[in-house]
């Protein structure tokens, strides 16, 4: 089970390594525009292929890349009812905050549970392998974070259940 | 706390506040509100400052559960068992309360922890009052025999429109909650609470228990309730009380724990949410102290009282949209 997380992440990584070779492009329909290349999809010049990296049916990630800009969309496995809201909740509670996290794309892209939005101008503040690593350690702390809230709601209902219980003993 | 409390603090504190300055003459008029509706209205006025009146609102009942005499059937026999000399009930009570009672403080017991004990037990006017019909079902079950001319299928009310359901035997009572939530993920959380309590029944120590179960659809026991009675989004839970967990001290918090389960279970809910929250915010802090670490280490700046501090040109500045 943690064989297939480390080989999805290994792709991952190796993948964007190689995608994140982004360049300043001005907008050339536009004059004095720069636009990030992947949201538009205007010029088929200008994009390279998606590709998509499936660890199971349920989790995938689809990078898209450009010359100026790369998209990252994830999707979560989600078991259960409960694993569902838990994470539709923490990945809104996330966007919300995509101003902080500057990389973080307001909506997910259609069919996805959060994306994110690379452009030339992050990899000029910012170092690229620590930004890989960055979107890494991202995906890694979405799946702990819900298998712990998941469990502690667990554990609370067991806790509580118990304290009603004990009541009439 | 884990459990909710059968005594209002806020009324506790008031009550204990006016017997210590018993002799100190002040006017109070408190309105408060508690949950699942039940407001609170404490009057004292300057000239009788030992005469406390309490008025006590209930939430409404839905159509199967209604008051009759505007108060929850035996209430009017519990608050005299209970409160005795002290208490006066006032008919009619005051205007959009169900129960108005009017409080001799100078007639409280002598003894601290009787007066104590007592000043706790009016604080829990609301467990009396709502709780007086489940209190005289569970008295006779304790006596294994069901009160006369008792309907199969009892509704009493514990939320503002929604009623649970009993259904009165001679050796045991079964009670059904229908769990309802308005928001959907409350809903899944309970539902997943509720999934606990059918599972923790079957831990060894809590054998002596009332048997636990939960289910998507109405049981059979509701059978011949109204349909909107019978719609519930977190499902249903029954529980069967024998008289064992009715006999001696634990008739009370028998009472109080199953008038207040729905509350309970929402109180957790919400207690479970404010805490996934919290853990988020402290999720987002770390992730985005891991983003800044991308950065390249910021110039440190000095400043003296002689040196003026400059900015560093950075790329970011010469990145703009206006750049050709």
């Amino acid at each position: 089970m943690a064989n297939t997380l480390r080989l999805y992440l290994t792709c991952i990584r190796n993948t964007l390594e190689a995608a994140m070779c982004l360049q300043n492009f001005p907008c050339q329909e536009v004059e004095r525009h720069n636009k990030p290349e992947v949201e538009l999809k205007t010029s088929p010049e200008l994009l390279l292929n998606p590709v998509l990296i499936c660890r199971n049916e349920a989790e995938k990630c689809l990078i898209e890349t450009s010359i100026n800009s790369l998209r990252i969309s994830l999707k979560v496995k989600q078991a259960d009812e409960l694993e569902n809201i838990l994470t539709k909740k923490f990945l809104r509670f996330l966007s919300m905050r995509a101003e902080a996290f500057q990389v973080l794309r307001r909506k997910p892209v259609q069919g996805y549970d959060i994306s994110f939005l690379i452009t030339n101008y992050h990899c000029e503040e910012m170092q690229k392998q620590k930004l890989i690593d960055f979107i890494v350690q991202f995906m890694e702390d979405i799946d702990k974070e819900i298998s712990e809230l998941k469990m502690s709601v667990n554990t609370r209902g067991r806790l509580v259940a118990t304290e009603f219980l004990k009541q009439f003993v | 706390m884990i459990l909710l409390q059968s005594h209002s603090r806020f009324l506790l504190q008031t009550l204990l506040n006016r017997v210590q300055n018993l002799e100190k003459s002040v006017e109070l008029d408190y309105h408060w509100v508690e949950f699942d509706d039940v407001r609170y209205h404490v009057q004292v006025s300057m000239k009788n400052p030992h005469i406390l009146l309490l008025s006590v609102s209930l939430p409404t009942p839905p159509l199967e559960a209604v008051f009759l005499g505007g108060l929850p059937f035996g209430a009017i026999e519990a608050i005299k068992a209970a409160y005795g000399v002290i208490v006066q009930i006032l008919d009619p009570p005051r205007d959009g309360f169900n129960l108005t009672l009017k409080l001799n403080l100078s007639k409280l017991p002598p003894d601290e922890e009787y007066k104590h004990a007592l000043l706790v037990k009016i604080a829990s006017v609301r467990e009396v009052v709502l709780g007086a019909p489940l209190r005289v079902i569970l008295k006779y079950l304790a006596s294994r025999t069901v009160a006369p001319d008792m309907d199969h299928l009892v509704a009493l009310v514990h939320r503002p429109n929604e009623s649970f359901f009993l259904v009165p035997q001679a050796e045991k009572v079964t009670v059904v909650f229908p769990m309802r939530f308005k928001d959907s993920i409350d809903t899944v959380l309970a539902t997943s609470f509720l999934q606990e309590f059918v599972e923790s029944r079957r831990t060894a120590g809590l054998s002596n228990a009332p048997p636990c179960l939960w289910s998507h659809s109405p049981p059979l026991e509701l059978k011949g309730a109204t349909d909107d009675a019978l719609s519930a989004n977190a499902g249903f839970v029954t529980f069967v009380i024998f008289p064992r967990h009715v006999e001696g001290k634990k008739l009370d918090r028998t009472v109080w724990n199953l008038s207040t389960f729905h509350a309970y279970v929402n109180y957790h809910v919400k207690c479970s949410e404010g805490f996934m929250h919290t853990r988020m915010r402290r999720r987002v802090e770390s992730l985005i102290q891991a983003l800044n670490r991308a950065k390249p280490d910021q110039e440190k700046t000095k400043k003296t009282a002689h040196t003026r501090s400059f900015k560093r040109l950075s790329l970011k500045d010469s990145c703009t949209n206006s750049s050709s």
